[in-house]
């Protein structure tokens, strides 16, 4: 290893809006080297410093050889669709040392089982990000990003913060050191599972909150919605083995919070679009980027036999793919009550 | 590499001069050597401490803890001269107490704590002559053959005509010559699990009949004082350790005393269930104080010497596993009644003088014709395979560098939460390993499927109030249990074929012959035995709690679902 190869450099993978918006802020710390497949998007930021309407910063440069990135950064942050995770991971880990670390900032869910209407997924069989890293590379300082980060609302500088989760002191740290800004804060977290979990489980209950607006509802019932679904997804996450307490900040009632309020939220507007009867798939194919919470939903529901409780995951389920009515669904809910408020803290 | 060698004789010691031995020049390195542990330990202890109050304090309670051992819970191996020490201690700490100004108190502290160290380092430190280990391995083959009427090497025809050697009474597993290849190369720690108290005797055996080095490890104080076993003890290197001892000095010493040991490359052994299983389960979870000593030891080693010369650690567990467990009845006991934890330490349990322990271990090598020690593939300090050279392969097959996972942004760097991350993870992995390299025996597949009948039978009862089921109530139907036996078999070559566990050969043969070796040989020794058959030819017990002992050893692989 070169000894003079320190971190000067942060690498970041994958260059859709959040991609993007990590590197510009990492540019305020460093120089940053960002992965684009796309051969125009490379020439497009390192020429015109400009990618999808975004302005980059110069610290920015862009290539499209992942071996660069490993050889030239120890830190990098992969942050690319669930669906095309596994096989960036594949393509990268040749050249990935144990003395790499990465920091993921992907909210997503994976199985290589292929996802059909009555499939059932065992826990061994369903991966989060850090998990997958951990399998297909021989990196092991992992950690993952999650909070509300609006992609679009951080391009335009405008305060924010993120919780770093890993197991290791040093990642958090180290991420820290990266991030942090005058306009950004970097709060740390040893819940790897939780925060993931957390970050991946609310875009569903986001899904849902669309739906609300797209009907014409206020804010008692998106109220509802967000401290049930947040009951719900405590729920999930302790059947899964992660610890509480990550949903109760920045990555699980925060990001809860921004999603389900925002119309910039992707899986605000496939909800929104839902409940304005369109199909899903003309509204997948209209918002171009992964939506990820469609996913997420599949895996939650495919994965009920888990025990754990999930009547909105199941309800949304049913709307999304099922075509049932939507006011049907709602009313089922309002009828699936529990009596006791806040009981998973109690618990 | 050969995962399944077996041994059928003593092999050649990798290294033929015991003075050429590192457990030898650690003994004769002992003053350095020490010197290096104290200091370690203070520098350690100083940074923990956040100021000088808090040495002192801590100074005041190792004092309070120390004179309520000696007066509260003494053993025979209290000697009058620690009455002496800690009066001498208490002096001082009170003559500190009047100073002052406090730097010249701290200073004053400072030298008490380096006393209290030099004093519990000369009473943990080991010892090695080779003339005594001499003895000891011509010894215990000797006697164990003796009693077995099996010769140690040579095929001496004893009374009743056998041919039997001692090493045939052992089934030795497990990837030998690449073990014995790595303790030429770095430095080789034993990890077994732990079950009765002749696993220490048992394993010491073992790693002379397959040519390693003898090898340092902890034992509790109180064995030191039973008799002949105490001198042995004391010579083959054993360092003691006093288990009513919770201060952090102390604790913080022996860890030194461990990470000094290894990094100055003395292959060692020790037990990371801690204590011995009480449920009869493989440990699922380990003690990571000392499996952290090997990780620390290894960093401390790269951090001193260029790459090429910093020798590597190397972990190898290991699971021993036996017909019949002499302390069975008293084990489980206290793991129902304390769901494991242990509420006091008693100093002696199951024996109380060599004799009796010696008797112990002839009735228990005796009683166990399928003695099995199954070594495990050996990894390195953060669990990574290695391969015949040592080279750490990580988990996509990759070959790495083992100072890579100690550096960050360019630079080796001490970081202690890291280690107890990756310290964590090496536990994972050697739990893992326990399983895969867990060798069934006739005996756990009759006492495991025996009690999952009886379970079944009784579905309503929880594991408390089955336990306490009137033993004659319990009768299971042999040609049942003969149907169940086979399909737990299949379950279990099933899971041999995947390497998911080691199987004796014997299992691989005949159900009638598995369930007449199984019956006849679980837990033989035992006043009330676990299993036997009835007058009808259905199959009984006489102690049910025991029986879920034996039982125990087959979990965590799922089988028990093959019952519902």
């Amino acid at each position: 290893m070169d000894s003079n190869n320190t971190l000067s450099k942060y690498g970041v993978i994958g260059a859709g809006s959040f991609g993007l918006a990590i590197a510009n802020l990492l540019a305020e710390n460093g120089n940053v080297l960002i992965y684009a497949r796309n051969e125009q998007q490379v020439k497009d930021i390192n020429i015109n410093h400009l990618s999808k309407n975004y302005v980059m910063k110069e610290a920015v440069i862009a290539t499209n050889d992942l071996k660069t990135i490993a050889a030239e950064c120890q830190l990098i942050f992969p942050i690319v669709p669930s669906n095309g995770f596994v096989s960036m991971l594949e393509d990268i880990a040749p050249y990935l040392k144990p003395y790499h670390v990465l920091i993921h900032g992907t909210k997503g869910l994976y199985t290589p089982k292929k996802i059909s209407g009555d499939i059932l997924l065992r826990k061994e069989e369903v991966f989060t990000m850090s998990e997958l890293i951990k399998i297909k590379t021989g990196v092991v300082r992992i950690g993952c990003l999650a909070g509300p980060n609006l992609a679009s609302e951080l391009a335009e500088d405008q305060p924010a913060a993120t919780v770093i989760a890993s197991k290791f002191n040093e990642v958090i740290e180290l991420g820290q050191q990266a991030l942090r800004s005058s306009r950004f804060q970097v709060y740390g977290s040893n819940e790897l599972l939780g925060v993931e979990l957390a970050g991946v489980l609310k875009n569903y209950v986001a899904i849902a909150s669309g739906m609300l607006t797209g009907l014409g509802y206020g804010e008692n019932a998106r109220a509802l919605l967000i401290t049930r679904g947040m009951a719900e997804l405590i729920y999930i996450a302790k059947a899964l083995g992660a610890n509480e307490r990550a949903f109760l900040g920045l990555a699980g009632i925060g990001d809860l919070i921004a999603t389900c309020n925002s119309p910039k939220s992707r899986n605000y507007r496939v909800g929104l679009q839902l409940a304005e009867g369109k199909k899903l798939d003309e509204i997948i194919e209209a918002i171009g980027e992964v939506a990820e919470g469609v996913k997420t939903l599949q895996i939650v529901k495919a994965m009920q036999k888990y025990g754990y409780r999930a009547p909105l995951a199941e309800i949304l389920y049913k709307i999304v793919f099922e075509e049932l009515a939507i006011k049907k669904g709602i009313d089922f809910l309002m009828r699936f009550s529990s009596d006791k408020d806040a009981e998973y803290i109690v618990s | 590499m050969d995962e399944h060698q077996h041994i059928k004789n003593r092999l050649e010691p990798v290294i033929s001069e015991i003075t050429d031995w590192p457990i030898y020049k650690l003994s004769q390195d002992r003053e350095s050597f020490l010197e290096e542990a104290i200091s370690k330990t203070i520098d350690n202890l100083l940074q923990s401490y956040s100021n000088a109050a808090v040495l002192h304090s801590e100074l005041k309670s190792v004092l309070y803890q120390e004179k309520n051992r000696l007066t509260k819970e003494p053993w025979k191996s209290d000697t009058p001269e620690e009455r002496i020490f800690w009066s001498e201690i208490k002096r001082q700490i009170l003559l500190t107490d009047k100073l002052d100004e406090e730097k010249k108190q701290f200073k004053q502290d400072k030298k008490i704590l380096r006393s209290i160290l030099e004093y519990y380092s000369l009473e943990i430190v080991a010892n090695f002559e080779p003339g005594k280990y001499n003895i000891a391995r011509r010894i215990l083959p000797f006697l164990f053959s003796r009693l077995m009427n099996a010769s140690p090497g040579k095929k001496l025809k004893f009374l009743f005509g056998s041919k039997q050697t001692i090493y045939d009474k052992f089934n030795i597993t497990g990837p030998i010559d690449h073990i014995r290849n790595l303790s030429k190369k770095g430095t080789v720690i034993i990890v077994p699990t732990h079950f009765s108290n002749i696993d220490s005797p048992t394993i010491g055996l073992i790693i002379d009949i397959i040519g390693l080095p003898a090898m340092t490890y902890g034992a509790g104080i109180n064995l030191f004082t039973i008799g002949i076993l105490s001198r042995w003890l004391n010579d083959l290197g054993a360092y003691k350790l006093d288990r009513r001892r919770k201060n952090k000095p102390y604790l913080e010493l022996l860890k030194n005393y461990s990470t000094v040991a290894i990094s100055r490359g003395a292959h060692s052994l020790f037990f990371p269930g801690g204590t011995r299983s009480r449920s009869g389960q493989i440990e699922k979870k380990l003690k990571l104080g000392l499996l952290g000593t090997a990780l620390e030891a290894q960093r401390q080693n790269l951090l001193k010497f260029h790459k090429d010369t910093a020798k590597k650690v190397y972990i190898v567990p290991v699971v021993l596993n036996y017909h019949f467990v002499m302390e069975a009845s008293s084990l489980i006991r206290q793991h129902l009644a304390y769901e494991g934890k242990e509420q006091f330490i008693p100093e002696k349990d199951d024996f109380s003088t060599s004799y009796k322990l010696l008797k112990l271990i002839f009735k228990v090598i005796t009683a166990n014709p399928g003695m099995t020690v199954s070594f495990s593939s050996p990894m390195d300090v953060v669990g990574n395979e290695v391969d015949f050279e040592g080279n750490s392969i990580n988990n996509i097959g990759q070959n790495v560098d083992i100072k890579d996972y100690f550096t960050l942004a360019g630079k080796m760097k001490e970081d202690k939460q890291r280690d107890n991350v990756y310290t964590s993870i090496l536990g994972e992995k050697i739990v893992e390993k326990f399983l895969t390299a867990n060798t069934v025996l006739s005996s756990h597949l009759v006492s495991f499927v025996a009690f999952e009948l009886i379970q079944k039978e009784f579905k309503n009862l929880d594991i408390y109030q089955l336990l306490r089921v009137p033993v004659d109530e319990i009768e299971i139907n042999v040609e049942e249990f003969k149907v169940k036996l086979n399909t737990i078999k299949e379950k279990i070559i099933d899971l041999y074929a995947e390497g998911k566990l080691r199987v004796h050969d014997r299992i691989k043969g005949d159900n009638d012959e598995i369930i007449k070796h199984g019956l006849k040989n679980l837990g033989v020794y035992h006043p009330s035995l676990p299993l036997l058959k009835n007058a009808n030819g259905n199959i009984i017990t006489q102690d049910l709690k025991v029986l879920y002992f034996y039982r125990n050893r087959l979990m965590g692989y799922g089988l028990e679902q093959h019952f519902k």
